[in-house]
């Protein structure tokens, strides 16, 4: 609840004090993060009006001065080269400046100047500067998410940028919270480790008094880490609700877009899946495939019977009853087709990709098996016709990533049928990919098969046997998490930034993973956070991942590199 | 939650600014510089409703200044009036439903008259507010009609959030009147007991009643209480009959409403879908009269004249020609 509530008090706070028709306009940025929290009925009852994108306004002289504008932006110099052009020229009765990130001085300059008119009533730094996609886990959305894997002398402005962003975002985190974090980040990561540092030096340094609360006696935990720490995740099929919708179809910024999956009539082509307004989803989230469908059929059976009474009509009453009920009714019917078309969808794709049969060997890859039987399945799956191409690759990866130094041979074997079978594949993705994320440059037991405790719990847990095969694996994050809770976070896996220090455990523990979180991660964290360990967790990454864009990432980075060594 | 305002370093930068640009004027703004930006005026209407609908036309500093020119005074279109006739009417509304809760709760009462002005002023309540919702609605289907185009989205929104105030109000009137009838049906089927007064669904006891009587013949007293009885039941079912007309009229509007309000919850009440939507209604516009342009270039007119004009050249030429030759 906590991000999301937080946006929406920045957003209450800016319109309460208003009176009068608005007009709100927004960046390409910005319009993510308030769309998710607020809907545009909400922004009717407070009188907004019109919304806008600050580089869409059209240029009309038409003056709609009997507006108000509130402008809510992220402070690039882009929208302050917007902002500039239109105070020039004002549209508006008065304009209201709600910036999501702090301005530097030469900014308010360039704004003062072109303030002429004097329009400008005020500019505030509200700092809702993330996308708070479910109540504990958020997102920034960066663009050209592939430079996390870039070593920093290839492209240094864009990484700046990059790394900008993502400090902007945590500092942003922070201050909607009030309070101020000790920072750790994951050793073996350079992009982790400058990220720490540099948002230690905002809070600690340059900005130290924004950030200056009230000190408590044990500040929460920013842990930095990096994707690579944990390439299995993204790479894996998903069978829980809302990761598999996202893995399947694709979510953004809780919409779904069904148009490239299927044609559909004008109101169903996109649909919204969020937790906080849609209760059977809510409740059906984290569920595994089964066990929706049963849920499903449940909620078609409850609808069908409402239908079948409002066609009983008989009375007066009850046609008054019925009138009143509409609006439920119709709500209701909405949200049963929506759920209703998401499973069809999924079901046929499962069906037409045999992802149940590939599905069962990416578990055994990630979880256990041995290296023989591995193989075997592998190389039967690749010489199966009616396995997509995406899904050969994800297998000889997942494989590569866990045999990598057991029998190369066997692994060359691989290499080459997948490029013989797939001709789309770029060749030497799977080894760019392990040069990346292979075993010497993880941080972190991914596979349970370096520390004497963690190979004993998994053969026990091979032992008991496990409830769905389709849904054992667990992310890296589960055990990073358990070690927090426990409070035996390495200190030689996951170092302070500088002199902070940390005694006993904390209250509060925000996770960033630098290159995208994944919704399996999420929902680890939304399980672990009901457990009620006294310890609330909160994810946050660069973007969200599902296989392909994973993939996407994997190849434009390859590719850049590839051009660069070239190069140089 | 942190914000941090930077309203009053912006100020002192455009107050140093200005006065770098413009020296001679540095003078008039000193005044003005701790209200903010030059004299506005507010125009707040002498609203008797409580929410506040005021419009800030901007009108511009002194003349004395160089820098800012052109007099900027913002009138709000026409439809703005209509919808603030709208609000006002629903605001008129919310007031008479509330007095018509008032009216409802004391009839509910046990009294001793006959309660015959309590359900006069009901009625002429329910009327009352019945008719501004209808006269609401139908201005409200007037206000997205004409108008220039940019500020169709402005007006689609006024008029969405103004349905959905109607809606919700409509439906709290049919509430209060269900609610009201429920309780009076209770409360005459409770005193049936005591005072063997007839209603709809008293038949029962009255049949009961019959049985018991039935060797004996009608008496005096009975006949009485029989065309008392039959005047009640009149009185009720045009009571009735009048409530089921109001309900029948509010369902109409309520229909006609929920074509306007969005539902909750769906793609349409996203704000991004909505910014999205509108850039591309503008683009397909922009294709469509593009489109239009061009075949209007290839139009069978521009050849037609064309053709005509080269004709006549031609036989200009054939004249000359022939002037030349004879």
């Amino acid at each position: 609840m906590v991000l999301v509530s937080s946006v929406r008090e920045y957003i209450n706070r800016m319109l309460q004090d208003i009176s009068g028709m608005k007009v709100l306009i927004l960046d390409s940025q910005t319009v993510s993060v308030v769309s998710v929290v607020y809907s545009q009925s909400e922004l009717l009852q407070k009188q907004v009006f019109l919304v806008e994108l600050v580089d869409a306004i059209l240029n009309s002289d038409e003056s709609m001065s009997h507006l108000k504008a509130l402008y809510f932006l992220r402070p690039t110099s882009d929208n302050i080269q917007h902002l500039k052009r239109q105070l020039a020229k004002p549209r508006f009765g008065e304009y209201n400046l709600f910036f999501s990130n702090m301005l530097n001085t030469t900014q308010l300059h360039i704004l003062a100047d072109a303030d002429e008119h004097e329009v400008v009533q005020q500019v505030q730094e509200f700092f809702a500067d993330f996308v708070a996609i479910d109540p504990y886990h958020f997102t920034l959305n960066t663009p050209s998410n592939h430079m996390y894997m870039l070593p920093a002398v290839i492209d240094p402005p864009n990484l700046q940028t990059y790394c900008d962003r993502i400090v902007d975002g945590l500092a942003a985190i922070f201050l909607a919270f009030k309070r101020r974090p000790v920072i750790r980040y994951s050793r073996t990561s350079d992009i982790a480790k400058r990220i720490a540092h540099e948002a230690s030096k905002l809070m600690y340094q340059q900005e130290s008094g924004l950030f200056d609360f009230r000190r408590t006696e044990i500040s929460p935990l920013l842990l930095v880490i990096d994707r690579r720490d944990d390439p299995v995740t993204p790479l894996l099929n998903q069978w829980t609700y809302q990761a598999m919708v996202h893995e399947l179809i694709g979510i953004k910024d809780n919409k779904v877009d069904l148009g490239n999956v299927g044609k559909f009539s004008k109101d169903q082509q996109e649909v919204v899946l969020s937790s906080e307004q849609d209760t059977f989803f809510k409740a059906n989230m984290y569920e595994n495939f089964g066990d929706i469908g049963m849920n499903i059929k449940r909620m078609v059976d409850d609808f069908q019977q409402v239908a079948k009474s409002n066609q009983n009509i008989q009375t007066i009453e009850d046609m008054a009853k019925f009138v009143d009920n509409y609006p439920e009714y119709r709500k209701m019917q909405g949200n049963v087709s929506k759920h209703v078309t998401l499973v069809t969808e999924m079901s046929k794709i499962v069906e037409e990709r045999k992802l149940m049969l590939v599905s069962q060997t990416e578990q055994e890859l990630a979880c256990n098996g041995g290296q023989g039987a591995a193989f075997e399945a592998v190389t039967n799956l690749l010489n199966n016709e009616s396995v997509s191409d995406i899904d050969r690759l994800r297998l000889v990866m997942l494989y590569a990533l866990r045999y990598e130094k057991e029998s190369p041979v066997q692994l060359m074997q691989l290499f080459n049928k997948l490029a013989s079978r797939s001709p789309k594949y770029k060749p030497g993705l799977v080894q760019f990919l392990l040069k990346q994320a292979g075993v010497d440059r993880r941080t972190g037991d991914l596979y349970g098969n370096r520390d004497i405790l963690n190979i004993a719990r998994n053969m026990a847990r091979g032992l008991k046997g496990v409830e769905n095969v389709y849904t054992q694996h667990q992310p890296l994050l589960f055990q990073t998490m358990e070690s927090i809770t426990k409070g035996r976070l390495r200190d030689v896996d996951y170092p302070f930034v500088g002199n902070h220090f940390q005694q006993g455990r904390p209250q509060e523990v925000v996770i960033f993973i630098v290159g995208g979180t994944t919704y399996e991660e999420s929902r680890s964290v939304a399980l672990q956070n009901s457990l009620n360990s006294g310890i609330r967790f909160i994810l946050g990454g660069s973007t969200l991942l599902n296989s392909k864009r994973f993939l996407k990432d994997l190849e434009d980075a390859q590719r850049i590199a590839r051009s660069s060594t070239g190069v140089v | 939650m942190a914000t941090r305002n930077r309203t009053f370093i912006f100020w002192r930068y455009r107050d140093a600014l200005k006065s770098v640009r413009a020296p001679t004027s540095g003078r008039s703004h000193a005044a003005a510089s701790s209200g903010g930006g030059g004299p506005v005026i507010e125009m707040s209407n002498a609203t008797p409703f409580k929410q506040t609908r005021s419009y800030a036309p901007v009108s511009t500093n002194d003349p004395g200044t160089s820098t800012v020119g052109t007099q900027t005074v913002g009138l709000p279109p026409a439809w703005v009036d209509v919808s603030e006739e709208i609000s006002s009417y629903i605001q008129r509304a919310r007031d008479k439903m509330a007095q018509l809760a008032k009216a409802h709760a004391k009839a509910l009462m046990p009294s001793f008259g006959d309660g015959k002005e309590d359900q006069h002023r009901i009625e002429s309540l329910t009327y009352e507010v019945t008719d501004l919702i209808k006269r609401s609605e139908k201005r409200l289907r007037k206000l997205s009609a004409g108008g220039p185009f940019e500020d169709s989205t402005i007006r689609k929104n006024v008029q969405r959030s103004l349905a959905t105030d109607l809606q919700s109000l409509s439906m709290e009137l049919r509430k209060k009147q269900s609610n009201y009838l429920k309780r009076l049906q209770q409360q005459k089927e409770g005193s049936d007991g005591v005072d063997l007064e007839m209603n709809l669904n008293g038949t029962r006891s009255l049949r009961e009643d019959d049985d018991g009587f039935d060797g004996m013949s009608f008496n005096k007293h009975q006949m009485a209480k029989l065309k008392k009885s039959e005047a009640l039941t009149v009185e009720r079912e045009r009571e009735i009959q009048q409530v089921a007309e109001s309900v029948n009229e509010l369902a109409q509007v309520m229909k006609d409403l929920s074509v306007l309000v969005i539902d909750q919850g769906t793609i349409i009440d996203r704000i991004d879908y909505n910014v999205q939507n509108v850039a591309v209604t503008v683009d397909k516009g922009l294709k469509q009269l593009q489109k239009a342009e061009r075949n209007q270039k290839q139009g069978g007119m521009v050849m037609c004249a064309s053709v005509l004009v080269i004709m006549c050249l031609v036989m200009l030429l054939l004249l000359i020609l022939k002037e030349i030759i004879f």
